[in-house]
């Protein structure tokens, strides 16, 4: 287990990097990077801590943007609430279907979700077109009122927004890690029996990080909603749902970085390949397939421990050069 | 027997993995504070008989007791709850959590923090805190396994084949610590090691492919060779 100082301050240097990034890259581009790794959180958590592969991750994010969406578009002004009825969207739909779903296999978990989202996608586009508008989506970025002290109406300060998010997320994530629960989580997936044997339900212990996964994602729908002052069922497409899985896997499955490091790599090739080459999808499809195969710890899997050993070279070095001066 | 109900009672119990039957009416009395081994060879049923003990398997029919409650349809982690612990064979411990992490999650489990007390059957885990549950010998993963049980004062232990693959030196120790918790709990062994069940059971259960083929109740006849006539 790492000495709370050491992971403290790294993540803190990660998101001080973050923050100078703000300055050399466009506004959208950090946001969308900051909001994407929120989206990552809960599935690198389920994955990385619980064992469980979902590729329904869109429905819930889907569950946080239209219950933002529809108090802002019907029913009040204030951003801010509009995030509580998000993230309480994300707890209801996760009670509500997660009961049943924890129960299943890894594989059968992953099939019933995307399912799942592909049942939210349909609902959102036709059953309730009514009140969703279907493919035209909600818009309600101008009915949005300005909140006191942090407009998160204005992009500026929404960056200030979703990087204490972010941070704060990251904070409680690796708290997580370091409590009995977080504990339990991994031990569910390693061997469900021994847990059993131990005196723990694996079913309550699964319905919890399922809870606390998915709330996180539908807390990222939430900001996406508010972000863009719009949602569409575009963002629970069935072309969408193996997203954060792949940036999962890209960054690292269960490390701690892994979800910015992917969300930082998998949003820069987007928004790099996209303005060089027409079918950048395509291209962006092969480059993923061979950083699977290269390396399957991901990008940070891979650096961690060469940056640990660089780190530590560089320790060495200053003790003896202090000890040398004396 | 002790007086009052028994700490495990187990009637007329038949278990079958889907169509295929693996125990056949299986009757069982274990007392406080005894030590009762099952012995068989490889396929008698042992292993199926604790896991159905301790919840894992739902029998087909009988009844499985404790102190009068029964323990049919109750799930693993209830039974656990109810101080009958269940210790597997496989020595698997969590391998990515270190041995206080390990310890940690018996504690929590049980809210007994009381480490001192496992601990002394096995005063090396003090020296292995820190150490990650993938890199111990397969001893320390038995004494983890058996300390990580003892937490919450179980008032049965179900312990499958706790000396296998392990050095004589360590199965020696289990030996000992084994007669130190028949004081404190009751012990169900499964165990091929004739001659350590001779050296601590106070009743064996000889199974012969999913029966029981014999049952030494005293001492006096819990001996090797009365064993190689049913096994």
């Amino acid at each position: 287990m790492m000495k709370p100082l050491t992971w403290w301050w790294g993540l803190v240097l990660a998101f001080a990097l973050v923050g100078v990034l703000r300055i050399f890259l466009p506004l959208p581009f950090i946001i969308e990077v900051l909001i994407f790794s929120i989206y990552t959180l809960g599935c690198n958590f389920l994955l990385g801590r619980v064992g469980f592969i979902s590729f329904g991750q869109p429905a819930y994010l889907a569950a946080g943007a239209y219950a933002t969406a529809f108090y802002l578009y019907y029913f009040g002004t204030n951003p801010y609430v509009g995030i509580l009825m998000g993230i309480a969207a994300g707890v209801a739909v996760s009670l509500a279907v997660g009961p049943l779903f924890v129960r299943l296999r890894s594989d059968y978990f992953a099939l019933v979700n995307l399912a799942l989202a592909v049942i939210v996608f349909y609902l959102m586009q036709k059953v309730l077109a009514p009140i969703t508008h279907g493919d035209n989506g909600l818009w309600f970025l101008t009915t949005m009122s300005p909140t006191p002290l942090l407009d998160i109406t204005r992009p500026g300060q929404f960056f200030v927004f979703a990087f204490v998010v972010a941070l704060a997320l990251w904070a409680f994530y690796k708290y997580l890690d370091d409590t009995i629960f977080g504990a339990c989580c991994l031990a569910t997936k390693v061997n469900e029996d021994k847990l059993a044997f131990l005196g723990y339900s694996n079913f309550s212990i699964r319905l919890l990080a399922f809870v606390i996964a998915n709330t996180t994602t539908a807390l990222a729908g939430s900001m996406y909603a508010i972000y863009l002052g719009f949602v569409s069922p575009e963002m629970t497409s069935p072309a969408r749902v193996a997203d954060p899985v792949v940036v999962t896997i890209l960054g690292g499955v269960g490390t701690l970085y892994g979800p910015i490091v992917g969300s930082i790599a998998y949003t820069g090739m987007k928004d790099l390949i996209s303005r060089l080459i027409g079918n950048w999808e395509l291209f962006i499809g092969f480059l993923l397939v061979f950083i699977m195969l290269a390396g399957e710890k991901g990008i940070w899997g891979t650096l961690e421990p060469l940056l640990k050993k660089a780190a530590l070279r560089i320790r060495n070095r200053w003790r003896n050069e202090v000890s040398g001066r004396r | 027997m002790t007086n009052g109900e028994a700490i495990l009672a187990v009637r007329g119990l038949s278990v079958a993995y889907g169509e295929s039957k693996v125990l056949f009416d299986i009757g069982l009395d274990v007392a406080a504070r005894q030590i009762v081994a099952c012995v068989g060879r490889n396929g008698a049923g042992k292993t199926t008989l604790l896991k159905s003990i301790a919840g894992f398997l739902k029998p087909t029919s009988g009844s499985v007791a404790s102190d009068g409650t029964s323990l049919i349809g109750r799930a693993p982690y209830d039974i656990a709850r109810m101080g009958i612990k269940y210790v597997p064979q496989d020595k698997k411990v969590f391998s990515d959590l270190t041995v206080r992490e390990n310890l940690e999650l018996g504690s929590y489990a049980t809210q007994d923090y009381d480490w001192d007390r496992v601990t002394d059957y096995f005063p090396k885990l003090k020296e292995l805190m820190d150490r990650k549950g993938g890199y111990l010998s397969g001893g320390e993963r038995q004494m983890l396994m058996i300390a990580r049980a003892l937490l919450g004062k179980p008032r049965l232990l179900l312990v499958d084949e706790p000396t296998e693959g392990l050095a004589p030196s360590i199965v020696a120790h289990l030996r000992d610590v084994f007669r130190e918790l028949s004081k404190k709990a009751a012990l169900v062994i499964v165990e091929q090691n004739l001659p350590l069940v001779c050296a601590i059971a106070d009743k064996v259960y000889a199974l012969k492919e999913g029966r029981i083929a014999a049952r030494l109740a005293d001492r006096e006849s819990i001996r090797i060779e009365v064993f190689e006539r049913y096994l």
